[in-house]
């Protein structure tokens, strides 16, 4: 088709059309997708009714990390829930929960979902990470299961890309609108922190994360010098750290989880020992600290969680670890993992109705019965907006700060 | 999001010992994919896999030495056992894959092999996934910290410890490829394996110690790998698999200088070059741009130089 030099002449075209492309898309920058409030519509989910045979056990499903470097997050939280079920029953049933493993991906999230709606599951906690989160909603809309998540925080689930927002998730943590601009008032007020340097992960959790911080950081009066991505599993932080020590921030900020946190954390205080290190929920784990050893020393973190201080955290606190051997606060999001299972099996016990001897469950009215939910659960209270954000606490982030090889609550 | 840079020469000189650094890597394990293939015109995929195997061990050793717990004088001496250890363990599993794995279907059409490869490196890598639960481990934090160097040039010790002592073992190999016996009887093989049996030399006997040597490489960079970015785990061979393949093509696959060569070329091309690249105005690339960049390389050297920068010069065998 082409002689000998039309072909090298076409491959040089191919060369500069892949180029212009790449610079294209490099420039391109990411689209601001963080619309405030505004109406809320819902896309069409398909509720159904469903029967569960005597003697059979109502089914509520589990997605999120069980293996992987994300285990430490997972299966605690796993834990929690098993022990909200125990027990129950809800006429004459039984409550067995089924677990998958999603690997805190997006594949996973997906999979797990499929494989949950197959099992028959009648809702879902979980899944546990937003990248997930968000490659699974579609599937359980559709299927009109309910699903809660205990721990994902970014901003995407309930402000999805094509603006309807999805009716079955809800979540029993709080959004990242809510941890970044606090994590930007605390570097700013009170680290002091003028300039900082964002590394992110290129997940839903950790862009969402990044945009939240970098907006109310700018706007605290902050100067972001730079920001660059990772990929999970990424080990090779060295030109990100050159990077770093070139701008000279004053803080650097990471929005990933602790198994990139670690040995990051590593390679930047192999060069840069007083640099101030701030992370979210996806690094407030005692992994990070087994991992990154003295590194870890000084790194401060944030929960969207409250300050625990109602009864209801001390009552499952003190259960959880007589029944599990686990510490509490070894890992975050389990009593709102504890709350997100409890709020489904209080509207299971007000919606399901024996029928010929069977079990009847209309997910539509399970689904209405969840968002009216008003609890005073172990994470704090409970209440859902429209877009099944929890919307009941005061005081929703708390901070740390690893001393001494373990996480110190920061008073605020 | 601008990326206000105040590129000085300290930046540079550290981006580019950065990509020295990862290009060792590179071309340590290079060296077994060039080397396989100069004599079996095959493409050992599990070589990743063997890397990966190495860097455990030396995991494995280490610890079992005390660890984290490790000090003073001590500690040259734990690396220099790990690295023994390593460079065993991948020695090892390399002569067993050779073995069960590609020896019988020498004869059979090349893709064979390859798949065969392919398998090899999949089991491996879920074996071990699922040993270790698919979690990192974390090397212990022995090597010391620091830097040397004058003004705006520095280097830390590790980074200078990896680079010199990949050097070495390529200057290494490269005297036993061109002063010995064994080298000889190497080169004979890659060029006409029929004729070098005519010649009297054991065929596959050589051919052991091409994975031999190639194993040996990939141990040493799994240790250097393993103290350099501290964590390992069972997927660590894939990607430094693959970028380590690239270089070997990139320098002209068989040839061994090229595999060296190539290293670098794309260790600095990761690092240095994006930061070139960024320079430009209106270009901001972030650090995951780094294997679009390779890859690019890649392709945009193998339209212009099919057969690499390091071509080798006897390419008639089919």
């Amino acid at each position: 088709m082409f002689g000998r030099k039309g072909r090298s002449r076409f491959a040089w075209l191919l060369l500069a059309a892949s180029f212009a492309m790449v610079l294209a898309a490099a420039c391109g920058g990411d689209d601001d997708d963080s619309g405030s409030g505004g109406d809320v519509t819902y896309g069409k989910a398909g509720f159904k009714t469903v029967e569960i045979a005597a003697g059979q056990p109502i089914k509520i499903g589990y997605s999120g990390p069980l293996s992987g470097d994300l285990k430490g997050i997972g299966e605690p939280i796993l834990k929690a829930i098993e022990l909200a079920a125990k027990d129950k029953t809800i006429k004459g049933h039984s409550i067995q929960i089924v677990a998958k493993d999603d690997l805190c991906s997006a594949d996973g999230g997906a999979s797990a979902a499929t494989q949950l709606l197959q099992e028959g599951v009648v809702a879902v906690v979980g899944p546990i990470c937003s990248g997930a989160v968000v490659a699974a909603q579609p599937q359980y809309e559709q299927a009109g299961i309910t699903h809660v998540s205990p721990s994902s925080t970014a901003h995407k689930p309930t402000y999805p890309d094509r603006g309807q927002v999805f009716e079955t998730f809800l979540r029993t943590t709080y959004s990242d609108d809510i941890q970044g601009p606090a994590q930007a008032k605390f570097a700013i007020q009170t680290l002091g922190a003028k300039t900082a340097y964002v590394v992110y992960d290129t997940d839903a959790y950790g862009t969402g994360l990044r945009d939240a911080f970098t907006k109310a950081y700018e706007k605290e009066g902050g100067k972001v010098v730079g920001s660059e991505g990772f990929e999970k599993k990424q080990t090779d932080f060295k030109a990100i750290v050159t990077n770093i020590k070139n701008a000279k921030p004053d803080l650097v900020y990471f929005a990933g989880f602790y198994s990139e946190a670690t040995p990051f954390i590593k390679q930047l205080r192999a060069e840069m020992k007083d640099v101030k290190f701030l992370a979210g929920d996806g690094v407030k784990n005692d992994e990070f600290i087994k991992g990154a050893g003295a590194d870890a020393e000084g790194a401060y973190l944030s929960l969207p969680s409250p300050v625990y201080t109602g009864e209801a955290y001390k009552t499952f606190g003190d259960l959880f670890e007589k029944e599990t051997g686990i510490k509490r606060d070894a890992s975050p999001f389990v009593a709102e993992a504890y709350d997100a299972a409890t709020v489904i099996i209080r509207a299971l016990e007000k919606v399901a109705q024996e029928k010929d001897g069977k079990l009847v469950i209309d997910l539509k009215k399970l689904n209405e019965e969840i968002r009216k939910t008003e609890l005073d659960g172990a994470s704090g209270k409970i209440k859902f907006d429209a877009r099944g954000e929890n919307v009941g606490g005061e005081t929703p982030v708390s901070l740390f700060q690893v001393k001494n090889g373990a996480f110190e609550q920061l008073k605020q | 999001m601008p990326v206000a840079l105040t590129l000085s020469v300290s930046f540079w000189s550290d981006q580019f010992v950065n990509g020295l650094t990862t290009g060792s890597l590179y071309a340590l394990i290079a060296l077994g994919y060039t080397m396989v293939y100069g004599v079996l015109k095959m493409i050992n995929f599990a070589h990743g896999e063997v890397f990966m195997l190495g860097s455990f061990a030396g995991y494995g050793a280490l610890v079992a030495m005390g660890g984290n717990e490790l000090s003073g004088p001590v500690i040259a001496l734990a690396i220099l056992g790990a690295v023994i250890v390593a460079m065993s363990a991948s020695v090892s599993a390399s002569v067993v894959i050779e073995r069960l794995a590609y020896r019988p279907l020498r004869g059979a059409p090349r893709l064979a092999p390859l798949i065969s490869a392919i398998g090899v490196s999949i089991f491996l890598q879920y074996l071990v996934l699922e040993q270790t639960s698919a979690r990192a481990k974390f090397y212990p934090d022995i090597f010391p910290r620091g830097s040397i160097g004058a003004g705006p040039f520095e280097i830390t010790y590790i980074q200078l410890f990896l680079i010199a002592s990949s050097v070495a073992m390529m200057a290494l190999l490269y005297a036993v490829i061109q002063r010995t016996r064994l080298g000889r009887a190497i080169r004979a093989v890659a060029e006409n394996p029929t004729n070098a049996s005519l010649m009297g030399v054991d065929v596959n006997r050589t051919i052991v110690f091409v994975f031999i040597l190639g194993a040996a490489m990939a141990g040493v960079a799994g240790v250097l790998y393993g103290l350099f970015f501290q964590t390992i785990r069972g997927s660590m061979g894939f990607i430094p698999g693959i970028k380590a393949f690239t270089a070997a093509v990139l320098g002209g696959i068989g040839s061994i200088p090229g595999a060296m060569a190539g290293g670098y070329v794309l260790g600095l091309a990761e690092t240095v070059g994006r930061e070139l690249l960024n320079e430009l105005p209106g270009v901001n690339l972030g650090n995951q741009w780094r294997d679009v960049i390779a890859f690019t390389l890649l392709v945009t050297i193998l339209i212009f130089r099919p057969t690499g920068i390091f071509a080798q010069r006897s390419t008639t065998r089919a």
